[in-house]
């Protein structure tokens, strides 16, 4: 059963439609990357699912009931933009709050449980307005954690965490994964949510552009062939020889796609333009690449 | 691990919403800054009154504004009258509870705390019904408490303190609705707390679930 099943989904703030007919599957424990510009209707369609706002078409089913059944709707934890606690509060007392609120029978129990999932059981006592952005985004899960839910809706969790809160991340939401728990996460650090992401669905102007898994991704994304020459020319050599030949600026390397014999180019550049290869390898294009390729198609 | 729906019926999600309201109130500086306020204020009006009184139109002596305790509280009729007497009375705890009310939802809010409830299991109708509720104990506890300052200042003052507190009660319970005392309106107002939290509850219903709150 899908954890998540959207049809033609619309919202319409005034003039602006910014969920524009979006369909979208979320499988039972997947971790499904959404993906999307600023802008382009990730968090409202976060909002729709989890009854923040709602929808002006369309049909949210959440294992194929309605989203506004609140039997379903006490199964979801969500950390949508900032976690919602008092600030002069103690983390304590905020979390006792979302636990009566969940109507948890072992309230202290589970707060600890959730808390030492995130690595905050130091913090409890800390008011939440002194808590460092990172701090607030971990208590922020904790808070998405509490009762166990079966699906976890994350608004750009990893922002604002370090790199070991980013790794203590992927760790509790592989783990959740394992135990059948589904994710649906949001993030611009495209690099992070690879290492974690099962499916993937990419949004654009409120339309869901693609949606597949990540073994889908891996074989559609295509591999290339980087080097490094001492003479200008090559660029100019290689583009008259291959169909698609790019320089990639943030390495300093020239891209040739569509051949991945490295050994060959090498030898073309040298035996018939006496161009010096300095460094060469092949490679696959990651996510960021992947997905910054496809936007600029659909431009 | 495919979601275990229980049932969240109304009763279940109101008991919750009330538990949160509750720790929230109680841990909230506004309500005892309510408490405090409608302690202090019956004090002062009646320690100041004491002192500053009025002039008899008719005969140009001086007056004390109060001459008996329970006239700071039942002073005069209805929240609309503007002069000092039906005004520095139990009146204000109208203000104090509008004041509170609107300090406690709005926290919520600015806090961002309702996405937390809303997200989960509670409806708007809950939430409308709980803090209605909230509302309720919390102006009966700022009346508890005026009604102990007012004793206070009394005593403090040295006023008189001659009248039956049964019927005092039965003028007080009026004064906090916007009706005059009669028998039928004390049940009316009595009745009116349910009648109030069902009435928002069902408009809310109507009203907020086709609109979006965060």
């Amino acid at each position: 059963m899908n954890a998540i099943e959207i049809r033609n989904l619309t919202k319409t703030f005034g003039e602006k439609r910014a969920v524009d007919g979006l369909n979208m599957t979320v499988p039972q424990g997947a971790i499904y990357g959404f993906i999307g510009e600023n802008g382009s209707g990730k968090s409202t369609t976060e909002k729709l699912i989890c009854g923040l706002i709602q929808p002006s078409g369309g049909e949210i089913k959440l294992w194929g009931k309605d989203h506004k059944d609140q039997n379903v709707r006490s199964q979801i934890g969500v950390l949508i933009e900032a976690p919602g606690c008092f600030p002069n509060y103690t983390v304590w007392n905020n979390m006792k709050l979302q636990a009566a609120n969940l109507g948890l029978k072992n309230e202290n129990e589970e707060i600890r449980r959730v808390l030492h999932l995130v690595r905050m059981d130091g913090a409890a006592s800390n008011k939440f307005k002194n808590c460092s952005l990172g701090m607030k985004q971990r208590i922020g899960i904790a808070f998405a954690l509490l009762g166990n839910p079966a699906l976890l809706v994350l608004d750009e969790p990893i922002n604002g965490l370090d790199a070991d809160g980013m790794r203590i991340m992927r760790e509790i939401l592989t783990d959740l994964s394992r135990r059948g728990t589904t994710v649906l996460i949001s993030s611009h650090i495209l690099g992070e949510l690879e290492k974690i992401a099962t499916h993937y669905g990419i949004i654009r102007g409120g339309k869901m552009l693609c949606e597949m898994t990540a073994e889908e991704l891996n074989a559609d994304c295509p591999t290339y062939v980087a080097l490094k020459a001492d003479d200008v020319n090559a660029r100019i050599v290689l583009e008259r020889a291959f169909e698609r030949v790019e320089y990639d600026q943030e390495h300093g390397e020239l891209r040739v796609y569509g051949n991945n014999r490295a050994e060959e180019i090498a030898d073309f550049l040298y035996k018939q333009h006496g161009i010096a290869v300095t460094e060469i390898r092949t490679a696959k294009i990651n996510l960021e690449e992947y997905y910054i390729d496809l936007m600029r198609e659909g431009r | 691990m495919n979601a275990n729906l229980n049932n969240n019926d109304f009763g279940k999600r109101l008991k919750s919403m009330l538990k949160v309201d509750f720790r929230r109130m109680f841990t909230t500086p506004t309500v005892w800054i309510m408490f405090g306020v409608s302690l202090a204020l019956p004090i002062l009006i009646l320690v100041m009154t004491s002192f500053v009184g009025g002039q008899d139109p008719e005969t140009g002596e001086a007056v004390a504004t109060f001459t008996n305790v329970w006239q700071a509280i039942g002073s005069a009729g209805g929240a609309m009258s503007m002069d000092l007497t039906s005004m520095c009375n139990i009146n204000l705890l109208y203000f104090l509870a509008a004041i509170f009310v609107c300090v406690f939802v709005g926290e919520d809010f600015r806090s961002g705390y309702v996405k937390n409830l809303f997200t989960v299991r509670s409806k708007k109708v809950d939430y409308v019904f709980s803090k209605t509720v909230v509302l309720f104990v919390a102006a009966a506890g700022m009346f508890v408490v005026y009604f102990i300052g007012a004793m206070i200042g009394g005593g403090i003052a040295g006023l008189s303190f001659d009248v039956a507190a049964g019927m005092l009660l039965f003028t007080m319970i009026p004064m906090m609705t916007p009706l005059n005392s009669g028998a039928f309106n004390v049940i009316l107002c009595v009745a009116g707390g349910p009648l109030f939290a069902f009435g928002l509850g069902a408009v809310s219903n109507v009203i907020l679930n086709k609109t979006s709150l965060v």
